[in-house]
């Protein structure tokens, strides 16, 4: 037997309450008779004796029986048969590696599980699934019990975030699609609302956490090559935590700071000036209960210039970049584009042209062909006056709009979502897009003709552009589960993965993507190495403390599924009900009413 | 015009009693009720000789006759009758409420009241209670308003003492005559008995009527533990009230009753039980002519 709502068991506690009334009602009434005297020869007891044994009706036992078959049907209590046929749901999300009195969340979710296998019947059938990337089952074919223990045992839990499901939903839908007679999720959420179909059962408890959120390592400015460091690290605790963070290249420190973070709240942490190494790694020494979350990783920018790749087909309206300090132009035409490899670019630059697909690479669109996927033009215009603009923003930094005039404009009409930064009254000039890790922008009008002293807000907004991308460039990590490009690929090129694997990878695979584990993935390619930095991106993950809940609606009638659950708390509330009726007869109703005649008397003495 | 339950046909019926009495009085008019002395009713008592001056008229010439002596036919004297009726004013005459037990119990005095001032006797009634008063004695049926005024202005409340109380009314009776004694008799044994005595030792012919109410008779307590407290004395008591405790209460209230019956069967004393939701009429005209009150 079981109970689908155990929490209603807690209300046995209470039933000695039941004794109160009859104590209360032992306080004896008083009333006035005309004398006493056959009483006391019957042997009453004075009043002066103030504790007497306790008299307990058998009403009393009648109503204990009652209520003790009330709080019994509140719990729920269901006569589950076993089940033969089920599917596992095991959340192997990062925070399931989260300890626990030294075991991770997801060994205990594993001995659970081990204990739900043990319950089925010789023919049962398991099958599995994890929950992480998404929704996947293990096994092809249903697994018997003994192969989904030694199943359960091999599963690691990824680097990866819960993905967004509705799991009432999914739950119910395995039970009704798949005939599942239960459906079990072991997770780390808390589930909330009762189904008998499908089960989840929860593992962990709230704890305060400190993660690093975010770490970056780029060069100072467009113009500085000094390299910086910048880490987030929150605390999802209730107290003010100090803890030392530690900035490493390829495993040796580089430099180390105390570093205090607010409860329930960040702090960020900047180094400056360290060496050039291929890749680094942000760690905070925090001894609390998940460990991937205390180090990031990062690799160096892939060039201390800013590499532009110019795709127009006016190469001298390009060249006017090169004057630029650490900038670093090559100029091709839009029919070379296709043959040529830009994966060293910090930044293509599409002047009047566009590429079939997105570039990998953050690009810049210039009034680009009416066909682009980001946006579609307008009719032209000309000296256009900017009516709006985004603030703060480095693109608009600096910039005085007031004299900020286009002499010819397409006005700009989004066909994805993005952030328009610079606006006309006829539509957006500027449109700012970022997609996977890379940015990108398109412009309504020409800004390369004027660079230079000729029209200076223009040549102000131009090098804020460069810098915009700058900042993107090449450090910035992207979260696991994101693919690694492998373009130009060799025969002989592998993948290290972090945890050492060596991978051979495939030309005819245009990307690798399982990247989920944290840490520097390194592409081997004709004896140069390429590193890709891959951090846990869902910050749900690190927080221990108010975990998202899992809420089951309730039952809803499936074609196909089979409860193997029998409530019986009707029948209880019934004979509840029954025993009401009973009591009520039974209970003497003179005691209740007021006795006509019979006077009774205040407290104090008469 | 008396309220209920004294209506003109209760009234009516009442004249038709006259009380019995086991002793003979002395009384000071003539009435209708034997006394030691000789005197000029029609019953025969006895023959004396004759004497000089004796009244010609009683001769009893047969005798003479036959013995040739002369004797004189002498006859009982026929008097009035002097009833002392004794009401308990006590607080326990209260229980449940004054109109429930005592009012019912003046309503018996009453009527047997009536019975005496409708045979042209004297009645005089008394409360028992302390302090208690006593009316003037009444005769004649037009004092039936005076008894019920009397009896109407009545308070019960306080303990009481039977003894005392009775010793403290009888001290102002000069005349024997019949004693009704109207009381609830929730006392121990020997307060009664003490009472009784004391009314035995004045020579009086002795009624008792136990009047209790019904809720006396079954007190009608929710179960459980009650505090019971004494109308009388103020003693409480902790009870624990059953069905069983009921069962054992009833018990023992009939035999204190029997006892209350015992003790004045062997003193000659007629005695009586009337629990008040009984109807007065039904108490008066059959209950009380069975143990020979009435003629």
């Amino acid at each position: 037997m079981e109970f689908l709502n155990p929490g209603a068991l807690f209300g046995l506690l209470a039933l000695p309450l039941l004794l109160i009334p009859y104590l209360v009602r032992r306080k004896p009434r008083r009333l006035v008779f005309s004398s006493v005297l056959l009483f006391i020869e019957g042997g009453a007891q004075a009043s002066a004796r103030r504790f007497g044994r306790i008299h307990v009706p058998p009403i009393f036992f009648l109503q204990l029986l009652l209520l003790a078959l009330l709080i019994f049907a509140l719990s729920e209590p269901v006569f589950s048969v076993r089940p033969t046929r089920i599917a596992i749901l095991l959340d192997n999300s990062a925070s399931m590696q989260t300890l626990e009195d030294g075991r991770t969340r997801l060994s205990l979710a594993q001995e659970k599980i081990g204990e739900v296998i043990g319950e089925l019947g010789v023919g049962g059938q398991v099958d599995l699934y994890l929950t992480t990337p998404t929704l996947t089952k293990v096994q092809a074919e249903p697994l018997t019990p003994g192969q989904a223990l030694s199943a359960i045992e091999n599963i690691r839990a990824y680097d990866l975030g819960d993905p967004p499901m509705d799991y009432d939903r999914v739950l119910r839908q395995l039970a009704g699609e798949r005939s599942y007679e239960r459906v079990y999720l072991f997770t780390d959420h808390p589930a909330s609302g009762q189904s008998t179909a499908a089960r989840v059962i929860s593992v962990g408890r709230p704890q305060g956490n400190l993660a690093v959120t975010s770490f970056d390592v780029h060069r100072a400015s467009l113009n500085n090559a000094r390299l910086e460091a910048n880490a987030v690290v929150a605390n999802f605790s209730g107290k003010d935590e100090t803890v030392k963070i530690a900035l490493q290249g390829d495993g040796a420190t580089l430099a180390s700071r105390e570093l205090v973070v607010p409860a329930s709240g960040t702090a960020t942490a900047t180094f400056e000036g360290f060496a050039e190494h291929p890749s680094y790694q942000i760690e905070i020494e925090a001894s609390d209960a998940l460990a991937l979350d205390n180090r990031r990783f990062a690799v160096a920018p892939t060039s201390r210039n800013l590499r532009i790749l110019a795709v127009t087909p006016r190469p001298q309206s390009a060249a006017s970049l090169k004057s630029i300090q650490g900038v670093r132009v090559d100029v091709i035409s839009p029919a070379e584009y296709a043959k040529f490899d830009g994966r060293d670019y910090g930044l293509e630059i599409f002047h009047f042209s566009a590429p079939a697909q997105l570039p990998r690479n953050p690009a810049l669109f210039i009034l680009p062909p009416e066909s682009s996927s980001l946006v579609d033009l307008g009719a032209p215009l000309s000296n256009v006056q900017v009516s709006s603009w985004r603030e703060p923003h480095v693109l608009t930094r600096y910039v005085n709009f007031s004299l900020f005039r286009p002499t010819y404009a397409r006005p700009l009409k989004p066909q994805s979502a993005g952030q328009i930064v610079v606006e006309s009254p006829a539509g957006a000039l500027v449109f700012a897009v970022e997609r996977t890790g890379a940015r990108y922008l398109t412009l309504g009008f020409d800004p390369l003709p004027y660079l230079g002293r000729a029209n200076l807000p223009m040549s102000i907004f131009t090098l804020n552009i460069l810098d915009w991308f700058f900042q993107s460039g090449g450090s910035r990590s992207q979260a696991t589960g994101e693919p690694i490009p492998l373009t130009g690929m060799q025969s002989g090129d592998s993948l290290v993965t972090p945890a050492g694997e060596k991978i051979a990878l495939k030309s005819a695979s245009g990307s690798f993507a399982a990247t989920f584990h944290q840490g520097i993935y390194r592409r081997v390619r004709g004896g140069a190495s390429e590193f890709y930095a891959r951090n846990l991106g869902d910050l749900g993950e690190s927080d221990l403390r108010t975990p998202t809940p899992i809420e089951l609606r309730g039952e809803a009638a499936h074609t196909g599924s089979t409860s193997v659950l029998f409530s019986f708390w009707p029948y209880l509330l019934l004979a509840s009900l029954l025993l009401l009726l009973i009591e009520w007869f039974i209970n003497p109703r003179r005691a209740r009413a007021t006795l006509p005649g019979v006077r009774r008397v205040s407290r104090q003495p008469v | 015009m008396l309220s209920d339950p004294f209506t003109a046909d209760f009234l009516n019926q009442l004249e038709t009693l006259r009380l019995r009495t086991r002793k003979e009085f002395l009384g000071s008019h003539p009435g209708s009720y034997s006394s030691p002395r000789r005197g000029t009713s029609l019953e025969f008592s006895d023959y004396r000789r004759y004497a000089p001056g004796d009244d010609l008229r009683y001769l009893d010439w047969g005798i003479y006759a036959r013995t040739d002596r002369l004797y004189i036919k002498v006859f009982r004297e026929e008097v009035d009758l002097f009833a002392y009726v004794f009401i308990d004013a006590s607080a326990s005459m209260t229980f449940p409420s004054r109109e429930a037990k005592f009012l019912p119990a003046t309503h018996v005095a009453l009527a047997l009241a009536y019975v005496i001032l409708a045979n042209h006797d004297h009645v005089k009634l008394h409360l028992l209670q302390h302090g208690g008063g006593a009316s003037p004695f009444y005769r004649g049926r037009r004092r039936m308003r005076d008894c019920v005024e009397f009896a109407n202005a009545a308070a019960p409340g306080g303990g009481l003492d039977m003894a005392a109380g009775l010793s403290e009314h009888l001290k102002r009776v000069r005349r024997p005559g019949k004693a009704i004694l109207i009381s609830d008799f929730l006392m121990p044994a020997a307060a009664y008995q003490k009472g009784l005595n004391l009314l035995r030792a004045f020579n009086l012919d002795i009624v008792a009527i136990q009047v209790l109410s019904r809720y006396e008779v079954d007190p009608p307590f929710p179960s459980g533990n009650v505090a019971l407290i004494d109308s009388e004395n103020q003693q409480e008591i902790k009870h624990q009230w059953s069905a069983a405790a009921r069962r054992n209460y009833q018990s023992r209230l009939a035999h204190h009753n029997a006892e209350i019956r015992s003790f004045c069967h062997q003193s000659g004393i007629r005695y009586s039980f009337y629990v008040t939701d009984r109807d007065l009429g039904e108490f008066v005209f059959a209950t009380l002519p069975v143990i020979g009150l009435f003629k």
